[in-house]
């Protein structure tokens, strides 16, 4: 039933929900594509903004791996995330105090590393906690890995920060050469206001591509996980700990692999941001940087991958379009507590309206063909019903 | 500054934690979840007392002053504390009364709530650093030769809040709503079904905690000074004094935010300590020293928080001292 087969009975598949969020997107794209054509959106900075929205997309999926599967409340995404951009950062900046200097695949190993131990660190004391507890030390620890990061300076330059990083595919045989060798496009589709397509252009869709890679392949490995056994440990966790531990599976051992995966994929997006924005400082570990993920996750419904891709896209329109109001509308409000209020309200009337978000799991739980014949069956609310579906993979 | 000195800025700031700690933990124990919106609940009480403060002295101010503070203060005490309190019970009665959602769900749902509250107070007042209008004071010239050097808004902060404290303690000791409230803590189905009304004291805890909370941001505020972050940055300290306390013990929160604000404050002394112990080998006594300096005052207190939560989950007082 993919959309090629058979476009109109994919379409009819949808539920009301999904249908919604593919006008609204569709009307959203359509929107993009005639700003971008009339030249109100530069088209470097649109790429930017499609980065940025692959950055949270991929900082939704490293929550949704904890949080969505296994039900880990952690609130130290900011500090993977950080540690992520640091660790990259401090390898391969001109600037850096340390090293330095190095091929930016050093520095994703390096940061994918450095994140494993973190995770390993703040995953041993916290993953036995309750779960809101959790919350709470997950908090308290990412503060104290903010704080480690803002004034021990002989390691990460304290405030200032990390400059002069290069982009990913420095030092790459064509890629690192692409955005100059490509020649300067203009295109005129509306007489007087012609699109340029200069270097920063192909540097900005190099970029894209980096994360299209990263999202694509962590998506895939998300997707395969969930509908594995192992996946199907993590929902039984989520549900009901106890009754995983009486089916004899070791949750604390299931919850840290969880966690660390989870915690190498926000480190990506940490690594993925690096490179996008050439500058890394203290203030990108602050506590909401965690939130944003938060809200692109419950509002996309926890547990489903494709729902954190939508509340990327969804968190980035808020955090720029803040921004973009200030400027166009000149609205009298600072962005800055206008861009807090929108997520403020966002989390508490997707909790008192549609506490299982805008794109829950459903049939993304189960193969396709434990489906008989077409037509939405009903969402899964429990676990048995989930491995009912589930039960051809084995 | 000598050990007395840190002792005297410490007890000053536990008073100012265990106003938050309080009612924190009652809301922990009664509405059952953790609710990151109180340090939010601070900030707006001292910035309504920040208002009011000015409005009072736009008129021409009320005349004399006690231990430092203008007789216009305590009405803008008052205002905060009571500002605080409305704000809490409307969103009680708002937000999440009407929410079908577990104990989870409610936390997460605070977050937003705490954004809300921070985004109401940084669109009216800017993201600057404000002040209270209240000409800051010297040190008590007495105590000075001690090495402790507080002035009299740290006397009037500490006595302020010890008269808080006593007042609850009170209140939950010998009163019917402080019987009721300690049962709803203790067993909440065994209180509904004994004839407790429990929404009704589940709103007078969220007028006591946010109160509490509002006088704990009047002080903050005149301890330090005014911004919309001051709660946000506050609350993980007062999440700490809580855990240390026991979640649920009001007692156990006084005591866990007297140790958490005596252990911030008094960093430098450990430093010092650690300096002057001969700790052997050289790098790990470098490695103390780098660690246990006044950067990282709140950083070890979130350590303390985590390890007590291994330890000994339900903290100092332990279950069911409420």
């Amino acid at each position: 039933m993919s959309l090629v087969d058979d476009p109109r009975g994919a379409l009819a598949d949808l539920t009301r929900p999904e249908a919604w969020v593919l006008g609204v997107s569709a009307a959203f794209a359509l929107f993009l594509f005639v700003s971008l054509l009339t030249g109100a959106l530069g088209p470097s900075y649109f790429l930017f903004l499609v980065g940025l929205a692959g950055m949270y997309a991929l900082l939704s999926f490293g929550l949704n791996a904890q949080w969505g599967f296994t039900g880990l409340i952690n609130f130290s995404v900011a500090a993977f995330f950080g540690i992520g951009a640091y660790g990259s950062a401090l390898m391969t900046a001109s600037s850096s105090p340390i090293a330095g200097g190095f091929n930016p695949l050093v520095g994703l190993a390096v940061a994918l590393v450095v994140a494993f131990v973190l995770a390993l660190l703040i995953g041993i004391p916290t993953l036995r906690l309750r779960a809101d507890y959790l919350a709470i030390a997950s908090l308290g620890l990412a503060e104290v890995v903010r704080l480690i990061v803002l004034n021990e300076r002989w390691l990460t330059n304290g405030s200032g920060g990390v400059r002069g990083i290069p982009g990913f595919f420095q030092g790459w045989p064509v890629l690192s050469t692409f955005p100059e060798a490509m020649p300067g496009l203009r295109l005129e589709v509306i007489p007087g206001s012609p699109v340029l397509l200069e270097t920063a252009f192909w540097q900005a869709s190099l970029n894209v591509l980096l994360v299209l890679m990263f999202a694509g392949a962590v998506y895939f490995v998300l997707h395969r996980a969930h509908q594995s056994p192992w996946g199907r440990v993590l929902r039984t966790i989520r549900s009901d700990e106890d009754l995983a531990r009486a089916l004899g599976k070791n949750t604390y051992s299931f919850k840290m692999q969880s966690f660390i995966l989870g915690s190498l994929i926000m480190a990506l997006a940490g690594v993925f941001y690096t490179h996008l924005n050439l500058y890394v400082g203290p203030g990108d570990l602050d506590p909401i940087t965690t939130f944003y993920a938060w809200v692109a996750v419950i509002l996309g419904g926890s547990g489903s991958n494709r729902g954190a891709l939508f509340g990327g896209i969804v968190i980035v329109t808020i955090r720029e379009g803040t921004r973009f109001l200030n400027d166009a509308a000149a609205l009298p409000i600072d962005p800055a507590p206008l861009r807090l209020l929108l997520i403020g309200v966002v989390i508490v009337a997707v909790m008192r309206y549609r506490p299982q978000g805008v794109l829950p799991p459903q049939r993304e739980l189960i193969w396709p063909s434990a489906v008989d014949g077409g037509g939405t069956p009903d969402t899964p609310e429990s676990g048995v019903r989930e491995q009912k579906g589930g039960g051809g993979d084995e | 500054m000598t050990v007395l000195g840190y002792l005297a800025n410490g007890l000053v700031y536990s008073s100012i934690i265990v106003l938050g700690s309080i009612g924190l933990s009652l809301v922990y124990s009664i509405a059952d979840f953790a609710n990151f919106a109180h340090g939010d609940t601070m900030t707006i009480g001292a910035y309504s007392a920040f208002v009011t403060l000015s409005a009072i002295s736009a008129v021409g101010g009320l005349g004399g002053t006690v231990l430092g503070l203008p007789y216009g203060f305590f009405p803008a005490l008052v205002v905060g504390i009571a500002v605080a309190a409305v704000v809490a019970i409307g969103t009680e009665k708002l937000i999440y009364e009407p929410l079908d959602v577990d104990s989870i769900g409610l936390l997460i749902t605070s977050i937003g709530i705490a954004f809300i509250y921070r985004a109401a107070v940084q669109i009216r007042f800017g993201s600057d650093v404000t002040r209270f209008d209240i000409p800051a004071l010297r040190p008590i010239e007495a105590l000075v030769p001690y090495g402790v050097r507080v002035t009299l808004h740290d006397v009037a902060i500490v006595g302020s809040a010890a008269v808080l404290v006593v007042g609850l303690h009170v209140l939950l000791q010998y009163t019917d709503l402080g019987r009721k409230m300690r049962a709803m803590a203790d067993n909440p189905d065994l209180a509904r079904v004994s004839g407790i009304r429990t929404k009704r004291v589940k709103l007078w805890t969220w007028v006591i905690g946010a109160g509490l909370a509002g006088a704990g941001g009047v002080f903050l505020g005149l301890f330090n000074q005014l911004s919309p972050r001051m709660g946000f940055n506050l609350l993980l300290v007062i999440f700490a004094a809580v855990i240390l306390g026991g979640i649920g013990s009001v007692y156990g929160a006084m005591a866990g935010g007297l140790l958490i604000g005596m252990i911030t404050q008094l960093t430098p002394v450990f430093s010092n300590v650690i300096e002057a112990l001969p700790i052997w080998p050289g790098w790990l006594a470098t490695l103390l020293e780098n660690l246990i300096s006044i950067e990282y005052a709140n950083a070890i207190a979130f350590v303390i928080m985590v390890v007590v939560l291994l330890v000994r989950p339900n903290g100092i007082a332990g279950e069911g001292a409420t």
